[in-house]
């Protein structure tokens, strides 16, 4: 009979040399499959930071939209309170300047009747678009605006700017427009007059301007009146 | 306590013996070549292969098979000396004992046997037959050309030896028998009908095919090297049966104590 222990060793020796290659095999596959979970997170976590990175740039960058949205929004805001605080003062103006009364003589229109402006309320829109520019184009618009909408406050617009830039006859041409749609506009009526005096009408500018004295009492009326008739109109 | 695994063991102790013969496909194939050879008019008839394939089993149970109907005889173990083998020859023969003081004549011998020609036809089973010197195999030779003696002779045939034998034998042979190692299968068959044929039927069926797949990976299908290894399988099994019980599985033979018997038999090394 043999002895066991001496062959039971021997054969725990002979069964992890002839495991070993596998060992070693398991661990290297081990060791492969640890390397290659590493870079596939590794790969993940980076998407992972780029995505979470993308979120924040986007949060951010819908914050600073919004924070610029804010800002023109208070701009706008502020630039509409502005201009119904400017145009709450236009009114005023227009309210105080309206308290003449003046008929317009005109020449195609005989029977222009100068009512009181107090009377027809003015229209309290004012296009505060352009108040003041030296720019054709910006005339351009308004007279573009107004061939769609009619509105007076245009027409008495570019009336008065083209007078005040010696253009007469144009000035002439948007004080007939604001006559047809209201004959009682004194500032028309008076750049209609004055107009037609620095055309070289002055009879013409007299007579509309005495008609319209005579209908509204008009004090400025008058003041231009004299003027013309001193040749002290400029 | 006697262990199941004794009887086991004991079945597999090499031996020659007829009754240990097993009858497989491959030596069924062997002996009816043999046999066939053995009714020609050969003179000498080579049967070869390497140790443990079965030359000696088969010679000894061809010699049983037909020693009712031919003069055949067996010559297990080369003699010692030439004047042994023909006085063991002389025996043979003449039927009759020579003295112990005296020596064979060899031309009387050969005289004698070209007398017997058509009288008697004798057969010789010349076991290991490596054994003798190029002189003694060429007096053999001698012998079988009177053609009443027919000589099948047994030669191991190993690496450096294959080359050797057959250059020695060409000329002097007339056909060769050439034993192999058996194949897994005839292996396996071989293991379970040893068992079966001393009706240890629950140790034979323990031993799966997985089993027999290491064993013949060890022994490389040779008939001996198997006989060993199962020898000493049932060895250590049978020092667990009766020591350790806990370290053994009735239902097969482990792994482990195939590879512990191959450690000790050299199979494999640490």
């Amino acid at each position: 009979m043999y002895d066991m222990k001496p062959l039971e060793e021997k054969w725990k020796k002979y069964k992890y040399k002839k495991m070993r290659p596998i060992y070693i095999g398991v661990v290297f596959l081990c060791i492969i499959i640890i390397l290659l979970f590493s870079v596939s997170d590794f790969r993940s976590i980076n998407e992972y930071v780029n995505k979470f990175y993308g979120i924040i740039s986007v949060k951010k960058k819908i914050e600073s939209s919004e924070l610029v949205n804010k800002v023109l929004l208070n701009h706008a805001l502020y630039e509409i309170e502005r201009s119904d605080t400017l145009e709450h003062k236009n009114t005023n103006i227009l309210n105080k300047s309206s308290e003449l009364l003046v008929d317009i003589p005109i020449l195609d229109v005989n029977d222009v009747k100068i009512t009181n402006i107090q009377e027809n309320s003015v229209p309290t829109k004012i296009s505060l678009d352009i108040v003041e520019t030296s720019s054709i184009s910006a005339y351009e618009d308004v007279e573009k605006r107004f061939a769609q909408s009619h509105d007076i406050d245009d027409a008495l617009f570019l009336a008065k700017s083209y007078f005040k830039l010696a253009k007469y006859n144009k000035a002439m041409y948007w004080s007939y427009e604001v006559n047809k749609l209201d004959n009682n506009i004194e500032e028309s009526i008076l750049v209609f007059a004055q107009s037609k005096v620095y055309l070289g009408k002055k009879n013409e500018g007299l007579s509309i301007l005495e008609s319209y004295i005579g209908k509204s009492n008009s004090q400025k009326a008058k003041l231009i009146l004299e003027r013309i008739q001193n040749d002290d109109l400029h | 306590m006697k262990s199941r695994y004794e009887a086991a063991k004991n079945v597999f102790i090499d031996s020659i013996d007829i009754d240990d013969y097993i009858e497989l496909h491959s030596s069924m194939t062997a002996f009816q070549q043999l046999q066939h050879s053995m009714e020609k008019p050969l003179k000498m008839i080579l049967l070869f292969g390497r140790p443990g394939t079965g030359k000696s089993i088969l010679l000894n149970r061809i010699q049983e098979k037909l020693k009712h109907q031919k003069e055949i005889h067996y010559f297990d173990t080369p003699a010692a000396s030439e004047k042994e083998f023909f006085q063991k020859l002389f025996k043979v023969l003449t039927k009759k004992d020579l003295p112990s003081n005296t020596e064979v004549n060899f031309s009387s011998l050969i005289d004698f046997c070209k007398n017997l020609r058509g009288k008697r036809e004798i057969v010789i089973l010349l076991d290991e037959a490596q054994m003798y010197d190029a002189e003694m195999m060429e007096k053999i030779r001698l012998l079988s050309d009177t053609r009443s003696v027919k000589f099948v002779v047994s030669l191991h045939k190993t690496e450096d030896e294959d080359l050797i034998a057959k250059e020695h034998f060409k000329s002097r042979i007339w056909e060769v028998i050439e034993l192999k190692n058996a194949t897994k299968e005839d292996q396996t068959a071989y293991v379970h009908k040893k068992l079966l044929k001393k009706n240890l039927f629950e140790i034979a069926n323990s031993i799966k095919a997985k089993d027999m797949k290491l064993i013949y990976r060890f022994t490389k299908g040779n008939y001996r090297e198997c006989n060993k290894l199962m020898f000493t399988i049932f060895e250590i099994s049978e020092y667990y049966d009766k020591n350790e019980p806990s370290k053994i599985s009735y239902a097969h033979i482990t792994q482990k104590i195939i590879e512990m018997a191959a450690l000790k038999l050299g199979y494999i090394n640490v």
